[in-house]
């Protein structure tokens, strides 16, 4: 009897928006709830380079399957494909999943020296929020943002994040820059009307030349 | 007169130049007559044999994994093979994902709410209330930046068709780490087997992480047509209800009061979304006191912490999902990254009826990584359950050296005892399930004794990786005293080193090179041949031009 109750218990326990699963795990400096994920993240270590914190940056940045109606090619989004700060900030994003699936908020390429794998990582669960706090290096460079679920990335939930002047686009940031590789959309029959075309462009030059004869 | 020179050298040289294997037999044989046969010229010489370095055949996998072990209370048998599942997922599976420790749950991968177990409600000492959480993932699908697959995910050397797969809920990336583009370890085809207790309160949440709608069917499986709450439970889009769209979720409820081995897949556009690999086992495991029940195993292959029933009458437990894929389906989701493309190429230019299969799949992988991971390894007396699910479009004719199944249930439903017997051959239909016995018992019927003895499809076209053989769904039954200490079998005929590579699979070397290259190797080219052919072509063109002139000129 007291064993059913115990499982009753752990039941309950699961179904409660949080449970004491809370805490931290050492080697990935991770921080993990029922809303669920930070890893890495950073309120105070200064990168090399960076005397001081320039500036405190606040961005709320929403994901989900919505903000890709107004993409064409997408399956899912962020509010904010980029995001622009200046060197040696600290940058603090609350990353809200709108969706009934898990998704992510990713960058890399940060100093692995305080960033293990130099991957700063917000996981969202189904519907819930996340925060997280990073502390950008002082050289100008442009870093990939993405959600690392499969296909998620390559269906649009791909950003940048810009620090100072930025180190140039990345590829196939939806609404910053174009896919490198690219369907054709020609419509249907289109050789038809370039080969009038190519034909037009013959017998002009023809008469041209004959004219000047 | 100049030209006129010209004309007759031209005509000299291809007298000269042709071969005379190509004059009219008639003229050989009256040639014979006068001067006899040929002089000999020896054929060309075999070509270089390859130089591509095979792969590891047994890389191994995390150190630790496939040793026995205790994981809070759950013992996760030992994997005899080369490559094994995550005992922590295992354990985590067993337990519930919200009732191990922070620290097992970490290394499970899995998230708090994959497998969450809940309430006794027959008061047996196990949990009956089981909420399980799908995904969807994509494998080895396109990228806008990328010609190479993401998330990528190999059945043999090289073979990386588009796949889509059911994934239980893991924290973090869909990749190794991010300098990889391997998908994980859990994160593979097969859709895992699940598995749970008979009369036990099942919820499937199907959360669609994947870009396309999708349902969850459960084929076989005792369920209402709708919910408690009258949502649609069939999975079905004609009938049932709406696709969970992308980014959507929705939850699907059975209390199933039967055992037996059933099917779950997608319903949406079956003839392509179920080919994709939207399909798994679903294993519902009799009433018995104190039955954790290993719900997820990834990939399938052996259940290494079966429930009690069948350690009741077996020493192992294993499942083999059969699964056989079109090459023109998979890549298509490879050819654009456009959602709306891909749409239209998988469901209204790709036509099933046109099509063949072309890779043949057991738990996940081709010869000669079935050897991997597919491996029955085990002792003469041991009796053995292989719970089997042909998921494929066509039929497997499920054959084993050196013994006999014997059918025990089929569909899920149990043979009557008078009607078995013991087969090396079991017919599957595509959707089938059988349960058989493996007794290794030599008795001549039974089993023959030791050995490392193949079972396969014994379709021909099921043995082969896109019409190259050894290939598809070979596997074997190997005694303890032929494996080998790093999980290989200690086989004694062939070398392998041909089928470690991506070369033999792309058809580009002699099936035999390795054991007889002189004989068997490709010949090498004929470059006298060549060199004659092109004093020929030299002379015909001569021979063209100069009568090309003579028309101009009037003559
Ligand atoms: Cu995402
Ligand atoms: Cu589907």
């Amino acid at each position: 009897m007291a064993k059913i109750r115990t499982l009753a218990l752990l039941w309950l326990l699961a179904l409660a928006p949080t449970c004491a699963l809370a805490q931290h795990a050492g080697h990935h400096n991770m921080q993990l709830d029922t809303a669920g994920m930070v890893m890495n993240a950073n309120h105070d270590r200064l990168p090399r380079g960076c005397d001081a914190i320039s500036r405190d940056y606040d961005f709320d940045i929403a994901a989900g399957q919505e903000f890709a109606a107004a993409v064409p090619g997408t399956s899912f989004g962020l509010s904010m494909h980029e995001v622009r700060v200046e060197p040696c900030a600290r940058v603090t994003v609350n990353f809200s999943n709108r969706d009934e699936v898990r998704h992510q908020w990713m960058v890399h390429g940060l100093p692995k020296y305080l960033y293990p794998t130099g991957m700063f990582h917000l996981e969202a669960n189904a519907g819930a929020s996340v925060s997280g706090t990073f502390i950008v290096p002082g050289d100008d460079r442009t870093y990939l943002i993405h959600c690392d679920m499969a296909q998620h990335m390559e269906k649009g939930m791909k950003g940048q994040l810009v620090v100072g002047k930025g180190s140039g686009n990345l590829w196939s940031v939806p609404g910053v820059s174009r896919s490198f590789y690219r369907d054709s959309y020609l419509p249907r029959g289109s050789w038809l009307p370039l080969s009038a075309v190519f034909l037009m462009g013959i017998i002009v030059a023809t008469l041209w030349v004959r004219r000047g004869r | 007169m100049r030209s006129t020179r010209l004309a007759l050298i031209c005509i000299a040289l291809v007298l000269l130049a042709w071969p005379p294997q190509w004059y009219p037999d008639t003229v050989r044989i009256a040639l014979t007559q006068w001067f006899g046969a040929a002089p000999w010229r020896s054929l060309p010489g075999p070509l270089a044999a390859n130089a591509e370095t095979p792969e590891d055949y047994c890389p191994g996998g995390e150190a630790g994994w496939r040793d026995e072990q205790e994981i809070e209370g759950v013992t996760v048998q030992a994997v005899a093979g080369c490559v094994a599942d995550n005992p922590w997922l295992v354990a985590a599976a067993v337990r519930g994902t919200n009732n191990v420790s922070h620290r097992v749950l970490m290394r499970s991968g899995l998230t708090a709410d994959a497998v969450e177990k809940g309430a006794d409600l027959d008061g047996d000492g196990d949990p009956d209330v089981i909420h399980i959480r799908l995904e969807v993932a994509e494998l080895n699908g396109s990228s806008a930046e990328s010609r190479d697959p993401v998330t990528s995910y190999a059945l043999a050397p090289g073979i990386t068709p588009g796949l889509w797969v059911f994934a239980p809920k893991l924290a973090g990336m869909a990749t190794e780490n991010f300098e990889s583009n391997q998908a994980r370890s859990a994160l593979r085809l097969p859709s895992p087997a699940l598995r749970v207790e008979q009369g036990d309160r099942v919820i499937i949440t199907l959360e669609n992480t994947h870009y396309m709608p999708h349902t969850l069917h459960l084929h076989g499986a005792d369920h209402g047509f709708t919910t408690a709450t009258g949502a649609g439970n069939d999975g079905v889009p004609l009938t049932s209800e709406v696709p969970v769209m992308p980014g959507m979720a929705r939850s699907y409820e059975l209390t199933p009061r039967h055992a037996g081995t059933m099917f779950y897949h997608c319903h949406v556009q079956p003839h392509v979304h179920v080919m994709m690999g939207l399909q798994g086992l679903f294993v519902i495991e009799e009433n018995r006191p104190n039955n954790w029940v290993q719900t997820i195993n990834v990939g399938a292959g052996q259940v290494r912490a079966p429930a009690v029933a069948v350690r009741e009458s077996y020493q192992q437990e294993y499942d083999l999902h059969y699964l056989d894929l079109d090459q023109q389906l998979s890549e298509r989701i490879q050819h654009s990254n456009d959602p709306r493309v891909i749409t239209r190429s998988m469901h209204r230019e790709y036509d099933i009826t046109d099509a063949s299969m072309d890779y043949f799949t057991l738990n996940g992988r081709s010869f000669p990584y079935t050897f991997r991971e597919s491996l029955v390894v085990a002792a003469p007396g041991d009796r053995i359950k292989l719970r089997v699910v042909n998921g494929g479009a066509k039929g497997i004719a499920l054959h084993t050296h050196g013994h006999k199944f014997v059918v025990v249930a089929e569909d899920g439903s149990a043979v009557p005892e008078a009607a078995r017997s013991a087969r090396d051959v079991v017919w599957l239909a595509t959707s089938q399930r059988a349960e058989l016995d493996l007794i290794l018992e030599n008795d001549g019927v039974h089993a023959y004794g030791p050995g490392i003895w193949p079972f396969h499809d014994h379709q021909y076209q099921g043995v082969t990786n896109d019409g190259i053989g050894p290939g598809g769904n070979i596997s074997a039954i190997v005694y303890e005293e032929y494996m080998g200490e790093s999980g290989w079998p200690r086989t004694q005929g062939v070398s392998w080193d041909n089928y470690f590579t991506v070369a033999y699979y792309r058809k580009q070397l002699p099936v035999w090179q390795s054991y007889a290259p002189g004989l068997f190797g490709d010949p090498g080219p004929d470059w006298i041949l060549l060199l004659r052919l092109s004093v020929l072509m030299l002379a015909l063109g001569g021979l063209l031009g100069t009568l090309l002139s003579w028309l101009r000129s009037g003559r």
